[in-house]
């Protein structure tokens, strides 16, 4: 059995878990601007300047197929590890972090195999609360995150310091 | 304390009854005047007393027979006190003239003189006989009052005849003309003291119009410098607001701190586990902090709201001050009028 800690955030009153050890932080979105690259996929917010580097910033309403935030003012970005990069995700807000038993994870019903969703490593229950608990890198590596492997080196090196 | 002021002045104005005299209400130069040329004219003796029975003008056409003998000796004298004053009473009694035979056998009359029921004085006049005097009842008298009866007779015989009618109607005319005579003399007095206390209320009136206007004024004065304290309240609780609003930007801040705190601890394995719990405790006093913004704001909210109602019942104020001042003019104005009629009230009461 394993222990870990989850990163709890919110987003559209739903609340998601994440594990601690691929977060590499926690940003405020009102301090950073998105810059809109065209051609992306919704799914991509944009990109951000963070300390001289290039993120690409998720939007993950779009991705869950949720309507757009209105009020952004407590928004963060969720700083992940993935595949050797640091890739952001938007979240209305970060609530908690918690100790979590991994064998108080459930698995996530699954009606039929074309409804389930890769990215949900099943459900997580703490006290009363349940939590969507993501698998980051299935979050993020979707077809379209392959395909952003080879740009993004080029990109990070373009970035210009802040 | 101004109206037992303008009590006590009253009261001064007014005339007091039980201390009025003849002499108040009648001009005794006058009636003397009138008196000597009514008896002249119709031929009766008088005289006016006061309501203790003293004489106030002097005795008009005295017959030789009252001074020169019934008067002389002090029985006679005594007995026409007594006449006198018999006549009188029965005059006071009847509240009219009243006509009777002296104890000289001389025809008298007493003709009171009355105001709202208290006796001022007597008219007595008379001294006429209504027909030729019988000598054996003249005798008998110089007898009894000790007098010579053959010159008593011969001065009873120069006594004018008149009829009774005539004696009465004497007599009536001069109880109507005395009479009111001392009505209007009266009349005019109370209307003199009215006008006089009228002049003093108003003056009063006006003085506390005065006043009322200068603490109207007052009020007014401080409604604005309530005003502005209020607004300073107003807008330091803006300030505050400003301020609540950086700390909880710094309790946001020290929130994320925390949470990347975490984050980095939980990274670090077990060497992370110390620092872990400073990095929960770091996010607790964040909430905390935050918690307590929130409820600050809440009151200023409250002080906020309280200053906004303040402020309209302020101007509320304001405006029934200024409507009051305007009243309190209205009233100046009126008072300024009735203070010019009252004038004019004064100096008619004054003409005569």
């Amino acid at each position: 059995m394993a222990r870990i800690q989850l990163v709890i955030f919110e987003i559209d009153g739903s609340e998601y878990g994440i594990d601690a050890l691929t977060v590499n932080g926690i940003l405020r979105a009102q301090k950073y601007k998105i810059q809109k690259i065209p051609g992306l996929p919704r799914e991509i917010e944009g990109m951000i300047n963070l300390r001289g580097h290039v993120n690409y910033i998720f939007n993950l309403r779009n991705k869950f197929g949720l309507t757009e935030m209105t009020d952004a003012e407590d928004s963060k970005f969720i700083m992940l590890h993935i595949n050797g990069q640091v890739i952001g995700c938007i979240a209305d807000e970060v609530t908690d972090i918690v100790h979590f038993n991994e064998e108080d994870l459930q698995a996530a019903p699954t009606l039929s195999s074309s409804l389930s969703v890769s990215y949900v490593k099943g459900i997580g229950k703490v006290d009363e609360r349940m939590i969507i608990i993501l698998d980051p890198v299935q979050l993020l590596s979707t077809a379209e995150s392959s395909d952003l492997e080879t740009p993004l080196v080029k990109l990070s090196d373009l970035a210009i310091p802040s | 304390m101004i109206q037992q002021g303008s009590q006590n002045t009253a009261t001064s104005y007014e005339i007091n009854l039980a201390t009025l005299k003849l002499t108040d209400v009648i001009d005794i130069d006058f009636l003397q005047k009138f008196q000597d040329d009514f008896a002249k004219g119709v031929g009766v003796a008088s005289v006016t007393v006061d309501q203790d029975g003293k004489p106030v003008t002097n005795p008009s056409m005295y017959t030789r027979f009252c001074i020169d003998y019934t008067h002389s000796t002090e029985c006679g004298d005594k007995r026409c006190a007594e006449s006198h004053r018999k006549g009188g009473e029965e005059a006071v009694r009847t509240g009219k003239p009243f006509v009777f035979e002296c104890h000289a056998g001389l025809i008298d009359f007493a003709a009171p003189i009355i105001i709202e029921g208290k006796l001022l004085g007597t008219i007595l006049g008379g001294q006429v006989l209504t027909s030729n005097p019988d000598e054996q009842k003249y005798r008998r008298i110089a007898g009894e009052i000790g007098v010579d009866a053959d010159g008593y007779v011969a001065a009873a015989k120069e006594v004018r005849i008149l009829s009774r009618e005539s004696i009465e109607s004497a007599a009536n005319v001069l109880f109507a003309v005395a009479t009111n005579m001392s009505k209007n003399a009266f009349q005019h007095r109370k209307l003199k003291a009215v006008a006089m206390v009228l002049d003093d209320s108003l003056h009063q009136i006006s003085a506390t119009m005065e006043e009322l206007a200068a603490s109207a004024g007052t009020v007014s004065d401080n409604q604005t410098n309530l005003n502005s304290e209020i607004g300073n309240v107003s807008s330091v609780t803006g300030e505050i607001n400003s301020v609540m609003d950086l700390i909880k930007e710094i309790a946001d801040e020290t929130r994320l701190l925390g949470l990347n705190a975490a984050i980095e601890a939980a990274r670090a394995g077990e060497a992370g586990l110390g620092f872990g719990v400073v990095a929960q405790e770091i996010r607790k006093l964040s909430g905390d902090s935050k918690a307590t913004v929130g409820k600050i704001k809440e009151f200023t909210t409250i002080i906020r709201n309280s200053v906004d109602r303040t402020v309209a019942m302020g101007n509320e104020t304001a405006l029934t001050v200024e409507q009051q001042a305007a009243a309190i003019q209205e009233i100046t104005a009126s008072v300024e009028e009735i203070t010019s009629i009252t004038e004019q009230l004064t100096a008619l009461a004054n003409e005569t």
